[in-house]
């Protein structure tokens, strides 16, 4: 999702000065807007619990009508706040490009995938217990999981392009049940792994599900 | 679901009303382990569980003082149900692998919506915590022993983490969505796991 307040800004022409005033206005709504969305993330990265409209509120430091003027209810608060969670993860994810040799594509994208597992593991604990019955939530996981997806194809294109069709989805259904956010909890909270083990854990193991890397 | 395992009169002292008392007990078990798994990842009512017995509420309360308490009961008695899947270690490699995988499929399939329940529903307690954590360790147990011969050819550093590897790819909720998500039959979702368990594991030594 696109931050609220920079698309308001770039879409706006202000023609005088009630129309100034006006995207005052709107603008200081579209932060205020943001402000609770920001506040919503970082009370469930403290604790993965839904927050109460009344701390949200205190968090931005607005109102609970304020809350209940710009999102309908909490479950739109949430719908909009996954969206936010998405963009900000996506962007984390894409800033490092698939390059270099195995190793090196090893590297990277299991360092940022062990970085997003660290950042969002909360946020995606939290969704997954709360979604309930909605659609939207359930789209957003499974957006989050085309994400990882084509992250995965992306990265070890080389070597999966050397199977069929059928071996390269089981492998690349093997590595998305590895790099799962549970299963880096699991390394961290039971066995205790430091981050720099817990990446050597899939490194090793992706390594071994991936064919060799064909000579270019 | 049908279970097993009821109390029987073995124990030569016990009286029938207290066997009445434990089949009663027995029965609330059951149907809190049937609705959980049917309503999952929500935690049946106690009227509904009564119902569900043939019992009343109270009758429910008076066994368990509370449906944490029920819930804790249940658990424990469906870890008996679980049963080993390890094959003898003598058998050939593939089959130890097929023999796992297909064990364990069957085993998410059936379990999948009460380990669910449980985990959304272990909140803050310690002692449904312990018994996802002993869960776990079981199967890591049930791993190493099936994958010995592979295993012992490696580091104790390696072993642990290919354990560990193990252990996250047949994790239940991944077969849930080889099945949910990407649509896998039964034998597609063992076929999948098994192209896998085999690239993952070293080379099978030969025998002395």
């Amino acid at each position: 999702m696109a931050d609220p307040v920079a698309t308001f800004e770039a879409n706006s022409q202000p023609t005088g000065a009630t129309a100034e005033a006006r995207i005052d206005r709107r603008l200081r709504s579209a932060r205020t807007k943001q402000a609770i969305i920001e506040a919503y993330l970082a009370l469930v990265l403290e604790r993965p619990q839904i927050p109460t409209a009344t701390r949200i509120a205190e968090r931005a430091g607005c109102s609970v009508r304020s809350v209940f003027e710009r999102f309908s209810d909490l479950h739109a608060l949430r719908v909009a706040v996954m969206d936010f969670a998405v963009a900000e993860a996506t962007a984390q994810v894409m800033a490092r490009e698939p390059e270099g040799d195995r190793r090196a594509r090893l590297k990277t994208h299991i360092e940022t995938r062990g970085m997003i597992c660290e950042k969002w593991l909360p946020m995606w604990r939290a969704l997954n217990m709360n979604r309930g019955d909605s659609r939207d939530l359930k789209s957003r996981v499974v957006m989050v999981r085309q994400v990882i997806l084509r992250r995965i194809e992306m990265m070890y294109e080389p070597e999966l392009s050397s199977v069929s069709e059928l071996q390269r989805r089981r492998i690349v259904i093997a590595i998305e049940s590895l790099i799962d956010f549970e299963s880096w909890a699991r390394m961290r909270q039971d066995n205790g792994l430091g981050f720099e083990e817990a990446c050597a854990v899939w490194t090793l193991a992706i390594d071994r599900l991936l064919p060799p890397t064909p000579v270019s | 679901m049908v279970l097993t395992k009821r109390p029987t009169a073995q124990a030569s002292g016990v009286d029938g009303r207290r066997l009445r008392s434990l089949k009663t007990k027995q029965r609330i078990i059951e149907a809190y382990l049937a609705l959980a798994g049917e309503k999952s990842p929500l935690v049946p009512t106690a009227a509904e569980i009564a119902r569900r017995a043939g019992y009343s509420v109270r009758s429910v309360f008076e066994r368990f003082p509370d449906i944490h308490t029920l819930q804790v009961a249940a658990v424990d008695f469906a870890l008996t149900l679980v049963t080993p899947s390890a094959p003898p270690s003598a058998t050939d490699r593939q089959s130890r692998i097929r023999s796992q995988v297909e064990s364990r499929g069957r085993s998410c399939e059936r379990w999948l919506p009460l380990w669910r329940s449980l985990i959304a529903n272990q909140g803050e307690s310690a002692e449904l915590r312990q018994r996802v954590v002993a869960l776990r360790q079981w199967d890591v147990r049930c791993l190493a022993s099936i994958y010995g011969p592979e295993l012992s050819t490696v580091s104790d550093g390696e072993r642990r983490q290919l354990l560990m590897v193990l252990e996250a790819l047949t994790d239940i909720e991944s077969w849930a969505r080889m099945q949910e998500f990407f649509g896998l039959s039964f034998e597609e979702a063992c076929s999948a796991w098994m192209q896998a368990i085999d690239r993952l594991l070293p080379p099978t030594p030969a025998r002395a």
